[in-house]
């Protein structure tokens, strides 16, 4: 306890703790925590392995392939009969499992960190502005942005029945009138809503009927449609609820089975697992980004910045986000290992990874049939690396949240 | 509080119409014709475009403009998505393409293989987790509380194929107690009533049958309900840690009250919300899981049957089980929003 | 006093409704919570204006509307003559250097991941251009300005006490030298033995800076220590409107004088000898304010025209508003 006493204007000061960083304050909180510690030396094996095997190890999956070493028990010392070391034995191929089971680690974590990079980046951004403009109204060129592409969104819709890209422009057009219609005119009793009917329906019918006659008319009516929207500039919260409408859809199908069919559809592969896997993960950080914003935003420090005259960029970066990052960090260490987890499964159906490539998943897929006849070390192995892997990441992402958010329990 | 339920109830069908749209999208984008899966590579070009026509895989996916465009409104929607959409209406899930039996048909066989599959899980989850979550709670740190804490961790980091697999290792190959696939043995006989074949054994009173059954759906419940239980564990002794810090417990617990007393009638209730909301989310996880776990221990349900439309590009199938899964999803995430409503009088919805 | 009062703001006929949206299918605009409901008083250059009620009353609303941290849903703000409703986002941005704010939790105002330094330099950020070295120099002669340490400036928020950080608080609101500082009850989470330090330091500074003040807060004792003049709300609605001493000594509208008899006294015999006026009931919710006079369902001298008529806001003497049917100045 530092005692710092001066005399100015009669006033005494008194240093309340030493100085330290929040940051520090969590990592010694985090050290100090032995499961924690436990798993920050798994996950940093895990990556060390992996990335040395990676680099230094060299491995030509689709060379390595021999018959006559088929389904070898697991072997730690060389003897006459089995000359080579299998420290996890050989699989169905003859190929060595402890070999395939390090450089299979690259892969598992390339995926974790792609997918987690995915579903963070997009997730996070989607979130974040939710929450922020829920708690924060738009400023003008935001309102403008937004009602831009709202306009050009809704009106895709007639473009593509009349087959008129131009339509997309004149109903960003509505969008952006009705943005300066909102600021110039502040009548309130002016019948927006009738303008703005009238001139979506003169925009759709006026665009089709150089098509046709029943173009033109569907293309009216959707019009209509468009500017009875259009008329009022959406609102932040409204503008939040379509975007956490559309993560509860993705939240409607179960993770897996979106998973699977998006990588039926993008094809075999590596990165396919990865951009799957990443795309089922965004609602769950969107909506972890939106509550951890409205929390903080609703604190008063955001509503002294406004006071203070800060700009939307400059709350967003300096006070917000800083401020969100605890809980951001420990679901992504998390969400790495589910992203392990759900590779391997992708992997165990025979997606994801191509055959030869060493994955773990896919080499319990290609094993699990041989263990009725006692090939017990081809699945026990390569589940361990995930298990081990996959808890190291779980173990640290708990001690990360005691650490980053300790909440004192008597 | 019953307008709360009629508008949670109404908000559903904008959600599942959504889910139709994204199912039908899906198997739109997928590459590969389903008429050419179904008649092979060296089919004829006639044979193709018949197949297509009789399932009407030649109209367009959603709208027709070229047909609004030469004046005909009617034609216009005459689509893909809109029969689809029609048909669903009918409740008809079509026909799978591979097999021409009604989806519906085969919905209603497997179904319940998966449902009992889940049920048993969710119930031993159940069982196994909010006592664990509950006991941990109120001894924290001590060997219970370290002992329930590393294997709820461990729990949550298996996947859950291998799980399955080990124990077929275990209890099938070496120890050989129990059978490692299908729902009964062969020879066994159980009268279908619903088809969860315990329920019907014991109402047959066939109890020979009944063992049978419960040997075969016993490994694979309880290796399903692994992570859920982990889930589950973790979350009741977090959520009841909170509660037990209040102050109103130290009350209770200072006017003398049983220690089982305060735990149960006052934390538990309190406890409890975030607790529904983790089940609710598993019930969706067991769902899915199925697919993996089914694969593994040759059960008959509908997780390894949409797996497998899914790669053969058996549309209706797919659409069909997506829809059902996702709208059982829905259902249960709306029983635990009302279930809010009844744990928490603070709750109001106006 | 015979100088002339120059007015720093005039706030015309202001009212704040908070929407309440409610439905089924769509939500609709159904009901408004009334927050402020046509107010109007001046404040003039140069002294503490104190605004005082319950919880609920609007004045923090009135205080945030001041400063458009809230947009007024009608009536008019004028800073220094210039129509604050009518400004655009940016010639607003402008003038926002000339009216800054002190809040009322020391703890949640300051955000805690920027060091002290940052805190306060914030403002200059936004409304300077100056180098990196003169806004040191400018955050340094802050603290030293609200009796701060000066080599606090890379310490974190959590790092110091509550009266401390109200200090921190006060300095940000200073920097970019305003007229006008809102003070929305900026201690009432204090101990008392700081609030009377800040209460002290913030007179000061107003002597030193000539600082123009709206004084929001509960607490009537202190307000009256600060005040030269002061507003009296209820329910979204000003009742009294007065200077300090007319207020305590002879205030006229039934709700202030059952204030004032609440006032703890030093004096033990005039203590007792005082007569407390104690209210019945509660405050109504500002979603359904009572038909009439806001303050008739708590009002002892209540009579059927207030039920039937809101009172008109008049000044009954010079300087001394009031809004009450039976209101009268004394003989």
């Amino acid at each position: 306890m530092t005692d710092n006493k001066i005399e100015n204007g009669g006033f005494e000061d008194f240093a309340v703790r030493e100085h330290r960083s929040l940051w520090l304050d969590a990592w010694r909180r985090l050290v100090a925590n032995k499961t924690a510690m436990i798993g920050l030396i798994v996950v940093v094996v895990f990556i060390l392995s992996a990335t040395g095997a990676h680099f230094f190890w060299e491995y030509e999956a689709r060379a390595d392939l021999d018959y006559n070493k088929k389904l070898l028990a697991p072997t730690i010392l060389a003897t006459e009969e089995a000359p080579e070391i299998h420290l996890f034995g050989t699989d169905k191929l003859g190929r060595d499992i402890f070999r395939r089971t390090v450089h299979g680690g690259w892969n598992s974590l390339r995926v974790g960190l792609v997918a987690v990079g995915i579903s963070l980046s997009i997730g996070g951004i989607l979130g974040l502005l939710s929450g922020f403009f829920e708690s924060i109204n738009m400023n003008f060129r935001e309102s403008l942005a937004l009602m831009t592409l709202m306009g050009a969104g809704l009106g895709s819709l007639p473009a593509w029945i009349a087959r008129q890209p131009m339509q997309i422009l004149l109903f960003a057009g509505l969008g952006v009138a009705s943005v300066l219609y909102d600021r110039y005119l502040v009548d309130r009793k002016s019948p927006r809503q009738l303008y703005f009917a009238i001139l979506g329906t003169l925009i759709g019918g006026i665009a089709g009927i150089l098509v046709g006659f029943w173009v033109a008319f569907v293309c009216a009516i959707l019009g209509l449609l468009i500017g009875l929207i259009l008329a009022r500039p959406v609102g932040g919260k409204i503008f939040s609820s379509i975007v956490m409408r559309a993560m509860d859809i993705i939240l409607s199908f179960p993770s897996y089975l979106l998973a699977i069919a998006i990588v039926a559809f993008l094809g075999p592969g590596l990165e396919k697992g990865m951009i799957a896997i990443g795309v089922v993960g965004i609602p769950v950080y969107a909506r972890l980004a939106r509550s951890a914003v409205l929390s903080v935003s609703q604190k008063e420090y955001v509503l002294a910045s406004q006071s203070v005259g800060e700009s939307h960029g400059r709350i967003l970066f300096r006070h917000i986000l800083p401020n969100i990052l605890s809980p951001i960090i420990v679901q992504s260490t998390m969400g790495l290992a589910n992203a392990i987890l759900s590779a391997a499964a992708l992997g165990f159906l025979g997606l994801g990874a191509i055959p030869p490539e060493p994955e773990w998943g896919a080499m319990l897929g290609d094993s699990y049939k041989y263990l009725s006849s006692g090939a017990w070390w081809a699945v026990l192995f390569p589940g361990l690396a995930i298990v081990f892997s996959v808890l190291g990441f779980n173990l640290l992402g708990d001690g990360l949240r005691d650490a980053l958010d300790p909440k004192i329990r008597a | 509080m019953g307008r709360y339920i009629l508008r949670r109830l109404i908000s559903v069908i904008p959600t599942l119409i959504g889910v139709t749209l994204v199912i039908f999208l899906f198997q739109r984008l997928i590459p590969g014709d389903p008429a050419v899966a179904m008649l092979g590579e060296h089919a004829t070009e006639e044979n193709v475009a018949r197949i297509r026509e009789q399932f009407g895989l030649n109209r367009p996916a959603f709208l027709d403009r070229d047909a609004l465009a030469e004046g005909d409104l009617t034609g216009f929607f005459d689509s893909q998505y809109i029969r689809y959409f029609r048909r669903l209406v009918h409740l008809d899930l079509g026909d799978s393409i591979h097999r021409r039996i009604p989806v519906a048909e085969t919905l209603k066989e497997r179904f319940p293989a998966t449902l009992e599959l889940s049920l048993l899980s969710m119930f031993f989850a159940l069982i196994i987790g909010i006592p664990a979550g509950i006991a941990s709670a109120s001894r924290r740190n001590s060997t219970v509380d370290g002992v329930t804490m590393v294997g709820s961790l461990i729990g949550v980091s298996m996947p859950i194929f291998w799980l399955g697999i080990m124990f077929i290792m275990l209890f099938s190959v070496f120890l050989k107690w129990l059978p490692s696939g299908a729902r009964l043995s062969t020879g066994v006989e159980i009268q279908t009533i619903t088809n969860l074949l315990l329920l019907d054994s014991l109402l047959t009173g066939n109890f020979a049958g009944f063992v049978d059954a419960l040997k075969h759906i016993i490994m694979p419940a309880v290796a399903l309900a692994t992570i859920p239980a982990a889930i589950i564990t973790r979350m009741t002794r977090s959520s009841m840690l909170d509660v037990l810090q209040e102050d109103y417990i130290r009350t209770a617990s200072a006017k003398g009250l049983a220690e089982r007393v305060v735990l149960f009638r006052h934390a538990l209730k309190n406890a409890f919300l975030p607790v529904i909301t983790i089940i609710g989310i598993q019930a969706g996880t067991l769902l899915a899981g199925a697919v993996l776990t089914e694969t593994i221990f040759s059960w008959p349900g509908i997780g390894k049957w949409v797996y497998d439309a899914i790669l053969g590009r058996d549309y209706p199938i797919v659409q069909g089980v997506t829809l059902l899964i996702a709208l059982i999803f829905l259902l249960v995430n709306l029983a635990v929003d009302l279930s809010y409503a009844i744990l928490d009088p603070r709750i109001t919805y106006d | 006093m015979n100088v002339e009062k120059q007015i720093l703001v005039q706030v015309k006929n202001l009212i704040k409704y908070f929407p309440v949206y409610q439905g089924i299918i769509v939500n609709r605009h159904v009901k408004d919570v009334k927050a402020v409901d046509d107010v109007s008083f001046d404040i003039y250059k140069g002294e503490t204006l104190g605004l005082v009620g319950e919880t609920g009353c609007g004045k923090t609303t009135v205080g945030r509307t001041i400063l458009h941290l809230y947009k007024p849903t009608s009536g008019q703000i004028l800073f220094d003559n210039i129509d604050l409703t009518l400004l655009q986002e940016n010639e607003l941005r402008k003038v926002r250097n000339r009216m800054q704010m002190i809040f009322q939790d020391p703890y949640a105002s300051l955000n805690p991941r920027m060091t002290v330094g940052s805190i306060i330099s914030a403002p200059l950020d936004v409304h300077t251009t100056f180098t990196r070295k003169e806004k040191q120099d400018r955050v340094q002669e802050l603290l030293k300005l609200v009796g701060l340490n000066p080599d606090f400036v890379n310490r974190y928020p959590h790092e110091f006490s509550g009266g401390q950080r109200q200090r921190i608080g006060i300095a940000r609101a200073l920097a970019v030298s305003p007229d006008l500082v809102v003070c929305d009850e900026p201690i009432s989470s204090l101990d008392v033995s700081i609030q009377a330090q800040v209460v002290n330091l913030l007179e000061e500074l107003q002597n030193k800076l000539g600082l123009t003040y709206l004084f929001i807060a509960h607490d009537l004792s202190m307000v009256r220590h600060i005040s030269d003049r002061m507003v009296v709300m209820y329910l979204g609605k000003i009742m009294e409107l007065a200077d300090r001493n007319s207020i305590y000594l002879r205030p006229l509208h039934p709700y202030t004088k059952a204030l004032m008899s609440a006032v703890p006294i030093p004096d033990p015999e005039l203590s007792s000898r005082r007569e407390r006026i104690i209210l019945k009931g509660d405050i109504p919710s500002p979603l359904n304010p009572p038909q009439g006079c806001n303050f008739n369902t708590r009002c002892p001298i209540a009579t059927d025209l207030c039920f039937q008529s809101e009172p008109e806001y008049r000044e009954l003497e010079p300087d001394h508003y009031v809004a009450c049917h039976y209101a009268e100045p004394p003989q």
